[in-house]
């Protein structure tokens, strides 16, 4: 497996209120796939996302990359953990607001020593005619195309991306999945979505259900849906 | 590649240009006058310092009483291996009452720089001094009439024995206003009608000698010269104020000038700090994503204290630049209103540079790195959850059962707090500023007041030595000077138990009174022991302190004329001059050595008022632009900070009018309370600065504030936050109503 899971476990607050957000998360994901993480709310889907991004940090188990592990990494070795294998992708862009759609996807290219060709990634986004448009200018799907943009541009072994569709209505939600299918067929980056869309595990290579902290299924999808058919 | 956030920056600085260019204002003046102080003072006392071997300043003069025989100045120089130099001199009037010192050119000591114009040639011409030529408008060219007689005035001059205008040593306060030296032909001051005094200024040849060696030697030298003539005056350059007083004023100033700076530096620091947190708060998503993605805190850190520390580097840079080329004159002319300076030229002082660009950078750089690292040092994760603090259990604070809109300011304050600390800390320098430059003058005038009122008699006579008069009224007094620990001069006054002039004081028996101001200056109180000594032979006198006497002018002590002569050892019938209402007519004038007049007693308050008053305006200009430039900064930031609640209240149906109302009344609070506890505090804080202030100084002025001065700091206080209300209550109003919907997005 080229990302590893080993019995992941994380709880939040002390005494009477500590609560177990995860109870030991043993899993993998195979290069290039694309892996939906589902469940409602609360069931420690965003939780390990963090922790597979190095932004949050187990209390127990084991979280490798192609055989590196982050458990025994310091704050600035996850820092360049992140540079170089992570892109995020947030339900809300956090976008900076004074630089144009180019120059904040160029903020992702600053961070690898081979970003892809920029041009490119802009035309791919479908973002070229609004390239010198401030975040304001933008509707939301495009701000999220820019945050995706900003993302993939380092060409991030892998993409995680957190609630990408939260905020956007059907149709610009479709868009942005195809959007991530298109850039793992292109790129080749492992893909890791949370959502709470059941719709959404259809365009994924492999599901993983969560519930209460723990995972209910683990399934490889044989056949897979496009993002343009996917419908809910 | 270049770091794209670096393209920020730019952008940054022009929508926010307001608030950096008036930072960057604020900070470049504030440094362009303090370099230029620093330069100013340092290119000067260069001079000053040159000057000594430059014009050859003499080691020291003498007078004598008549011309001496003829092998006593050869003797004199060979005995103590130095060359002694004719500097005759005679005193004149001219017809305003001013005293003029004639003197003819000398080629070998002392020399005189002019500063403008030719030394005199013709019988009828006049070089005099510069400071003395300002103060009463006279220019090169004008008719001066001194002596009865009419000159033109050739020159404007600085002699070098004369960088202070003392009339006498024994002065309080040097005179620049009714006392010049001046310079006329040899035939010019042969037809003076003053009696000319046999001044002689000696130059060692020894120039490697320390103070103590140089000291004991011309002690040698006075002894040596009395044995063998009458000896009117005996001064070494050590004691002589007219040479020394001004190297040593110089730079006194300096150390106030440095702290001025950093204060002012250390609250803009604060005000960089607390306004780039803000923004780290606004942007606390943006900055968990660019962590998310792998930028180090180290990149974010540089990049949110770049534009403070740029605009600070910039603000250095220029105020350094006038303070070489613009301010330095300025400054100067504060010491040249003061001083008879040769000329100066404005010399590059790394003191300064260090002092006014490296220590402000590292103080802008050390305080927004402290604060913005731990602003930085929360994880992606929090950022990106905006919970921003490190409390874990947040709980919003107990407020009483107050109405709603007043809890609701409570909240903004609690929530600003940081803010609102900077801009009480910033509202307290300034007042302490304003404080400073309104308080002088009154001060000076009430002194003046108070000396004039307290003064013994319309006249005050010293005599070269006791001669009776007939004037009606006239009465006898002692007077002698002695030194305290600290080397400063204090009068001893020895008077009739009875006396018509100094009343309600019983100096009977061996009663001793202090005048308050030496025993404010020195904490002394009744009943203490007090020790002074003899200036030349170090005699000690111990005198035990009865009770204090109002005399502000001089510090002075009181006692019988008894007391006094047992204490001096001299004839209980000695006494040294006169107290009197009405001119005394029948004594010789050149047998009186002093008139003490109204002007005297306040010479010490008008020379303060000409020298330092330039300095008060700029400090009450410099605080009020401080007072303005803290709240608009820090209420901007407040209200930049709450840009989203304030457009969902207005969402909610407030007015314009009721949204200002709330965010700028929260702030209206805490400037009004602010400014009521930073008066009494800087009222606190400048007593003492001023107590440290005028241990330095010779004599006493006792602090006083005019009554009027903190209620107008307080008015000045809000008028500027009045200012400044506008400007955001017009910012409030341009809040969009969709602000609060797009950032809920």
């Amino acid at each position: 497996m080229y990302l590893e899971l080993d019995d992941i476990k994380k709880s939040f607050g002390e005494g009477e209120n500590r609560a177990e957000v995860l109870k030991g998360i043993t899993c993998g994901v195979e290069k290039g796939h694309i892996c939906v993480l589902l469940g409602p709310s609360g069931s420690g889907k965003s939780t390990l996302l963090n922790i597979i991004g190095g932004i949050d940090t187990p209390d127990s188990g084991t979280v490798s990359i192609d055989g590196e592990k982050t458990a025994a990494m310091n704050e600035k070795q996850l820092s360049q953990y992140r540079r170089k294998h992570i892109g995020y992708v947030f339900q809300s862009y956090n976008l900076i607001p004074n630089l144009t759609v180019k120059e904040n996807i160029e903020v992702g290219a600053y961070l690898s020593d081979k970003p892809l060709e920029l041009d490119e990634i802009i035309k791919t986004l479908g973002l070229w005619e609004h390239k010198d448009k401030i975040p304001s200018q933008l509707s939301g799907g495009q701000q999220q195309r820019t945050a995706i943009g900003r993302a993939i541009i380092k060409n991030p072994d892998i993409l995680l991306c957190d609630e990408p569709t939260g905020a956007l209505d059907y149709n610009t939600s479709k868009e942005i999945l195809k959007l991530i299918e298109d850039v793992n067929s292109k790129f080749g980056n492992t893909v890791i979505i949370v959502t709470h869309n059941d719709a959404i595990k259809l365009m994924a290579d492999q599901v993983i259900k969560f519930r209460d902290g723990r995972i209910r299924h683990n399934d490889l999808n044989t056949v897979k849906t496009p993002a343009a058919e996917l419908d809910w | 590649m270049k770091n794209p956030l670096l393209k920020r920056l730019p952008r940054e600085l022009k929508s926010d240009i307001g608030k950096y260019i008036a930072l960057f204002l604020f900070l470049s003046l504030t440094i362009a006058f303090v370099s230029g102080f620093l330069v100013a003072d340092n290119s000067l006392k260069k001079a000053y310092d040159d000057s000594f071997e430059k014009f050859t300043v003499e080691d020291g003069h003498f007078i004598l009483a008549q011309l001496p025989e003829d092998d006593l100045l050869s003797d004199i120089e060979n005995e103590f291996d130095i060359s002694i130099y004719p500097l005759y001199f005679v005193n004149g009037e001219t017809p305003e009452g001013h005293t003029v010192r004639f003197y003819t050119q000398r080629d070998e000591v002392d020399r005189i720089d002019v500063l403008k114009g030719e030394f005199p040639e013709k019988d009828d011409e006049i070089a005099i001094d510069r400071l003395y030529a300002e103060n009463n408008n006279i220019s090169v060219g004008d008719i001066y009439t001194a002596d009865k007689k009419n000159f033109k005035v050739t020159a404007l001059t600085a002699f070098s024995d004369y960088s202070c205008l003392y009339k006498n040593n024994a002065d309080m306060m040097f005179d620049a206003n009714k006392f010049t030296v001046a310079l006329v032909t040899d035939d010019a001051f042969d037809s003076l009608s003053g009696a000319v005094q046999y001044c002689y200024a000696w130059v060692d040849h020894d120039r490697d000698m320390d103070d103590t060696a140089r000291e004991d030697k011309s002690d040698e030298i006075m002894k040596y010269i009395a044995k063998k003539a009458v000896l009117t005056d005996f001064l070494a350059q050590q004691n002589n104020h007219a040479i020394t007083f001004t190297g040593t004023d110089m730079g006194g100033d300096k150390v106030m000038i440095q702290w001025l700076l950093y204060i002012v530096i250390i609250v803009l620091a604060f005000a960089f700090a607390v306004t780039t947190r803000s923004t780290i708060e606004q942007e606390a998503s943006v900055i968990g994503t660019l962590r998310a993605s792998g930028y180090t805190r180290s990149e974010l850190l540089w990049h949110y204290i770049a534009l403070p520390l740029l605009t600070a580097a910039a603000a250095a840079v220029v105020g350094n630049i006038l303070g070489y080329l613009v301010t330095p004159d300025m400054m100067a002319s504060m010491y040249l209103h003061s001083y008879s300076l040769t000329k100066y030229t404005v010399i590059w002082n790394a003191d300064a540079f260090v002092r006014t660009t490296l220590i402000p950078l590292a103080i802008i750089l050390l305080v927004n790195l402290v604060i913005v690292s731990v602003s930085l040092s929360l994880s992606p994760l929090q950022f990106l959850r905006r919970d921003l603090t490190r409390k874990k259990n947040r709980r919003a604070a107990k407020l009483p059962n107050w109405r709603f809109l007043s809890r609701f300011r409570t909240r903004i304050i609690l929530q600003n707090r940081a803010a609102y600390i900077i801009l009480f800390i910033g509202i307290f320098f300034s007042s302490v500023l304003m404080l400073f430059g309104m308080m002088f003058s009154p001060l000076m005038d009430h002194f003046k007041e108070q000396v004039v009122s307290s003064k013994f008699s319309e006249y005050q006579y010293l005599l070269r030595m006791p001669l009776e008069t007939d004037t009606e009224g006239a009465e006898k007094y002692c007077a002698a000077a002695l030194l305290n620990d600290n080397d400063e001069e204090i009068t001893i006054y020895g008077i009739d138990p009875d006396s018509d002039y100094i009343t309600g004081l019983d100096v009977s028996g061996d009663k001793v009174y202090l005048s308050d101001g030496f025993m404010e200056k020195y904490g002394i109180e009744s009943g203490d022991n007090v020790v002074l000594h003899e200036k030349y032979s170090g005699d000690e006198y111990t005198l035990r302190v009865t009770d204090k006497y109002d005399y502000p002018a001089t510090l002075s002590v009181f006692m019988s004329r008894e007391t006094f002569c047992d204490m001096f050892g001299i004839d209980s019938d000695s006494f040294s001059g006169y107290f009197s209402d009405e001119k005394i007519t029948d004594i010789d004038e050149k047998l009186i050595a002093a008139t003490i007049t109204e002007h005297d007693l306040t010479i010490m308050a008008d020379q303060l008022d000409d020298s330092m008053g330039r300095l008060f305006p700029i400090f009450g200009a410099f605080s009020t632009v401080m007072f303005v430039l803290m709240m608009y900064l820090l209420s901007k930031l407040v209200i930049e900070k709450n840009t989203s609640n304030i457009s969902m209240i207005k969402i909610l149906g407030y007015t314009d009018r009721e949204a200002s109302g709330l965010y700028s009344r929260a702030t209206w609070i805490v400037v009004v309370l602010s400014l009521l506890i930073s008066i009494p505090l800087s009222g606190f804080t400048i007593e003492k600065i001023y107590y440290t202030m005028m241990l330095e100084y010779n004599g006493w002025l006792s602090y006083w504030v005019a009554p009027w001065v903190y209620p107008m700091i307080f008015v000045i206080g809000v008028l500027c936050f009045a200012a400044v209300s506008l400007i955001l209550m017009k910012k409030i109003k341009r809040i969009p109503l969709a602000q609060a919907l797009k950032n809920m997005e």
